[in-house]
């Protein structure tokens, strides 16, 4: 079957060809007309007639068609090589395998564009179905609402980047290949495993309209965003959790987070949806907070939409940010267009949005989910402010800056460590009021192994490798920079002490509930199988809570990372912490897509023993190279990762050059977020008792039942698995691309402070330290600070200088003057001033008291007979 | 593999293709004709049943909820004995609600026995 273009078009086959790009563009038109169809029937179902809801229905299943046959068309024309398409010949060539043809739909901005709007499509197939018979009254709006989000990504395709569009004079013979960096299994799972969680987003945030527009603000709109917002949750986490993977072994940063712009995008929506998740539980136990859960979940949408807005528009320099493109004011429109609808929306319904309770004391979980709300919102403003400053900055004074991942770091560990201490706080406390003797018994033992572990950590620490306390790092010279790096140094402690504290706070949970199940008569496994299946969001929480804790763990043990780099010839050997590593010989290979140059080495222990063998390597692409890949190897341990990077190697003395990190603790993170992931799995998924009544709502019997929430979640199990499978898989082979070669070498602790402050400048690797970047013209530039810093000049001088010479924007981190101050400053100060008002509300409420409120109640006289209703239903509960 | 993806890609596009029209069609003929009318006014009556029935779910598993925080220590007894009774009665409500609801479909299938009934006869 060939749909191929006519010959001398590019394409290989002489077959009579169909116009594709003609017709994928005509493909995205009637996706237009059809969406725009949909949502009017919707919005007239949604307005006094009914009847019109089957034709809304079947509406949005024609539109999710049509999005299907036009992703269907363009990954067609990636296969059969169409490069009369523009997107097609500057995404892929003739070399590249079908899977990365495949990848390279979402390989560019107009690609992800269309990718969207699929995935979108995905959501609201399954949401329609999932709707089919309930909510009636919600589901008009939750239609309209998401036809009105594709009506906008498809007139950006259609007016601004649309992926069919040709070129307008010749067309190459072959196109210009996928970006070598994309080309890795990460490019196939990465991306759409975020953009399902961003996208998901959409579902829960259509709902919430819907509620607004039809006043149904109890908590029925609550419920049914319920599993949405999960699932959206779940594959926003999994999305993350492979961006730092990729990061980790793919992009040779040496790190699996490095504060760019495109991640932080992703990781906004994440903090805000994580409050989210938590306050809304205050609404659905408390009636409360209902305008606050608007807020957020509105804010977390609105941020998957800036986030696309940041990764799309190219206002701010990104490693993987697409090209500068004109789709940004389209963004900016649609933003504003957001904000002014929620605002009316909120805001005409605020007083159906009234609390019906009132926080009692402050000594209460609807108060630790409060504070759980401030530090991840504090968090969301930090990161805001940081990835949109040298924006504001470039704007408001005409000075570019940068903020590096040192600043982020500083500010947004101990932030981190306060949100995980609440993690474990939270489950102690009672609703509505603790009393302080209960409060003190359940929180006795989580503290207890606290501060053991503290105090095991502070007498062995420093002999098993692990001090409590590690040098700080300045990144101001003011007393802001004092404070911050001593936080910073002992913040291994304190994390390792709060992880034993949360984890000690959640096993306790668990027993409890176990006890109490058993004091029932239950065997101890009965006991804990029930409690878990029986509460399954509760339990599922608390798993989550786990898999923080275990990437906590990891991350704290990024504070014990040692680091070397050398020159060695075949034979020769580095040490580095207990370990020795041994440049064995170059290899070379090649496949018809690339050349590849590895350099196997092999790890000795103490004894001089083999432990292992890695092999760094460099591969060529055919259509880049001018842009060589570096490709990481990782020896992975529990204890630690073995880390090698190949700089550079000499074909002629076959001399190679290598930078080897010793990472304690980095498989945590990984296995961490495995358990996330299952947590998260298991406090959506449906219980048999909801699956039967789902079933028997039905109108019509069914052979085969379907549940659209339930496939929807199985597949979030699948993702899940493919990242585990391919995190064990990839453990040892893995690929980066870094442009520097050289050598870096730090001689004290003052050196790599300043280091750290000042960054590269040759052009290639501006985003790089001068403690990182191993390029000639930074090891130049080191040599002359050295000397500098030999005659006596002052460090804060020589940054000056440098400030001075290449301008703001070469500093790693603003300084800590003038309006750079407000890069702290504002997001400490919103910070300060939102727990000011939530104490002093808290403090408000409790004083007044429970406020009366109107209770319905039966007038009849059957209450004896519901009662004895209820508690059957109860059992059935129980033993369902 | 790569060979059959462009059939494969051409198949599915043809399929959604003609699913798409053909549920567009079915949209417009519907938005044209009264003939949903009475089907959706049933599930509308369907759905506000739907909502009270998720409604006893929810208020079941918060009573259920509750019992267990106040087993595990974690509520206290005038706590615990105030939200239960409150929980309690929005359950009977609703118990209540969804049994009224219950007798307008009841006088409905009765209706309709009787209708089949005299038919058979």
């Amino acid at each position: 079957m060939y749909w191929g273009p006519p010959p001398g078009c590019g394409g290989s086959n002489t077959m009579p060809a169909l116009d594709i790009p003609f017709f994928g563009t005509l493909v995205l038109s009637l996706t237009l007309i059809s969406a725009s169809y949909t949502m009017a029937v919707a919005i007239g179902a949604g307005t006094g007639r009914p009847h019109l809801l089957p034709s809304a229905r079947w509406g949005t299943y024609a539109t999710v068609a049509l999005v299907v046959v036009a992703v269907c068309v363009l990954a067609y024309a990636f296969q059969v090589h169409d490069f009369r398409i523009r997107y097609v010949a500057r995404y892929s060539d003739r070399s590249m395998p079908w899977w990365y043809l495949i990848a390279s739909l979402w390989g560019g901005q107009d690609g992800s564009l269309l990718w969207w709007a699929f995935l979108l499509s995905g959501y609201t197939f399954f949401v329609t179905r999932w709707l089919r018979g309930r909510y009636t009254e919600l589901q008009p709006w939750v239609l309209a609402t998401l036809m009105s989000i594709l009506i906008f990504f498809i007139v950006l395709m259609l007016f601004a980047a649309n992926p069919f569009a040709t070129y307008i004079r010749t067309t190459p013979g072959d196109g210009e290949g996928l970006n070598p960096l994309l080309q890795n299994y990460w490019m196939a799972i990465h991306p759409p495993s975020l953009y399902m969680g961003f996208v998901g987003w959409a579902v829960p945030f259509a709902i919430l309209i819907a509620a607004l527009i039809t006043g149904r603000l109890g908590n029925e709109w609550v419920r049914a965003a319920r599993l949405w917002s999960m699932i959206a949750w779940t594959f926003l986490s999994l999305g993350l959790l492979l961006g730092c993977l990729w990061s980790y072994e793919e992009l040779g940063w040496g790190g699996y987070w490095a504060w760019d712009p495109v991640e932080n995008a992703s990781f906004l929506p994440w903090l805000v949806g994580t409050a989210y998740l938590h306050s809304v539980l205050i609404q659905e136990r408390r009636h409360m907070m209902k305008v606050w859960n608007v807020f957020l979940l509105a804010l977390t949408f609105f941020l998957t939409i800036f986030g696309t807005f940041l990764t799309r528009s190219g206002l701010i320099a990104s490693v993987h940010s697409f090209a500068r493109s004109d789709i940004g004011q389209y963004f900016v429109w649609y933003m504003a267009f957001l904000i002014i609808a929620i605002a009316a929306l909120m805001i005409w319904r605020l007083p159906k949005l009234k609390a019906d309770n009132e926080i009692e004391s402050l000594v209460s979980r609807e108060f630790a989910f409060l504070l759980n709300n401030w530090v991840l919102l504090g968090m969301m403003v930090f990161v805001l402010i940081a990835t949109t400053f040298p924006l504001l900055s470039e704007w408001v004074r005409g000075e570019e800056v940068t903020v590096g991942p040192g600043f982020y770091n500083k500010w947004m560990v101990p932030l981190g460590i306060v949100l995980l201490f609440l993690a474990g706080l939270g489950p102690l406390i009672a609703w509505r009021k603790a009393t302080g003797s209960k409060l003190a018994r359940a929180m006795a033992f989580p503290i207890g192994v606290g501060v053991s572990v503290a105090a095991l950590q502070f007498l062995f620490g420093a002999r098993f490798g692990y001090p409590p306390i590690v040098e700080p790092t300045e990144i101001y010279d003011t007393t802001t920079g004092t404070v911050l790096a001593w936080m910073a140094a002992v913040a291994p402690l304190v994390s390792f002490a709060t992880c034993a504290f949360v984890l000690a706070s959640v096993g306790q949970e668990f027993w409890r509930g176990m006890r109490v199940r058993m004091r029932k008569g239950e065997s101890a496994g009965t006991a804990i199988f029930r409690l878990v299946s029986k509460g399954r969001r509760r339990y599922g929480g608390y798993i989550v809570h786990i898999g923080i804790v275990l990437m906590f763990i990891g991350f704290t043990g990024a504070a014990y990372d040692v680091e070397q780099e050398k020159a060695l010839r075949p034979g020769e050997t580095m040490a580095i912490g207990d370990h020795t590593v041994r440049y064995d010989q170059p290899r070379m290979e090649a496949d018809p897509n690339k050349r590849m140059i590895f350099t196997d080495m092999t790890l000795l222990d103490a004894s001089g023993a083999e432990n292992g063998q890695v092999a760094p390597a460099k591969f060529i692409y055919r259509t880049h190279p001018q842009m060589p890949t570096t490709e990481v190897a990782i020896r992975s341990r529990l204890s630690e990762d073995v880390y090698v990077i190949m700089s550079t190697v000499d074909p002629s003395t076959r001399r190679g050059t290598f930078r080897v990190i010793i990472r304690p603790l980095v498989a945590w993170i990984w296995f961490g977020g495995i358990v996330l992931l299952f947590g998260a799995i298991l406090g959506m998924w449906p219980t048999t008792r909801e699956f039967v009544r789902e079933e028997a709502t039905r109108v019509r019997p069914r052979r085969f039942r379907f549940s659209p929430a339930g496939a929807i979640v199985a597949l979030a199990i699948i993702v899940a698995s493919m990242m585990a499978w391919v995190g064990v898989a990839s453990a040892q082979d893995d690929t980066s691309s870094s442009l520097h070669a050289g050598t870096v070498v730090i001689n004290n602790p003052i050196e790599r402070q300043l280091f750290g402050r000042l960054l590269c400048q040759c052009g290639d690797c501006a985003r790089l330290p001068l403690d990182t970047c191993a390029c000639g013209w930074a090891d130049d530039k080191r040599v002359e600070v050295r000397e500098l810093l030999a005659s006596g000049v002052e460090p804060s001088q020589i940054q000056d200088s440098y400030r001075a010479q290449y301008g703001a924007k070469a500093l790693a981190i603003p300084s800590d003057k003038g309006l750079d101050r407000a890069l702290w400053a504002v997001p400490v100060a919103s910070m300060v001033l939102a727990i000011g008002l939530v104490v002093m509300m808290g403090r408000r409420w409790q004083r007044q008291g429970v406020r009366a409120h109107a209770e319905a109640s039966v007038t009849t006289n059957a209450e004896l007979a519901y009662d004895s209703r209820l508690d059957e239903e109860l059992e059935r509960l129980e033993d369902g | 593999m790569g060979d059959l993806l462009p059939s494969i890609f051409v198949i599915i596009a043809v399929a959604a293709m003609l699913g798409g029209l053909a549920s567009l069609w079915l949209s417009l003929t519907l938005t044209l004709s009264d003939e949903a009318t009475v089907g959706a006014r049933a599930r509308l009556t369907s759905d506000a049943r739907l909502a009270l029935l998720t409604e006893k779910e929810a208020l079941l598993q918060e009573i259920r909820d509750i019992a267990f925080e106040h087993d595990a220590g974690k509520l206290s007894d005038v706590d615990y004995e105030e939200i239960n009774a409150k929980l309690r009665g929005q359950a009977r409500h609703v118990l209540h609600e969804l049994d009224a609801g219950a007798e307008g479909f009841r006088d409905e299938a009765e209706a309709l026995i009787a209708k089949k009934l005299e038919e058979a006869r």
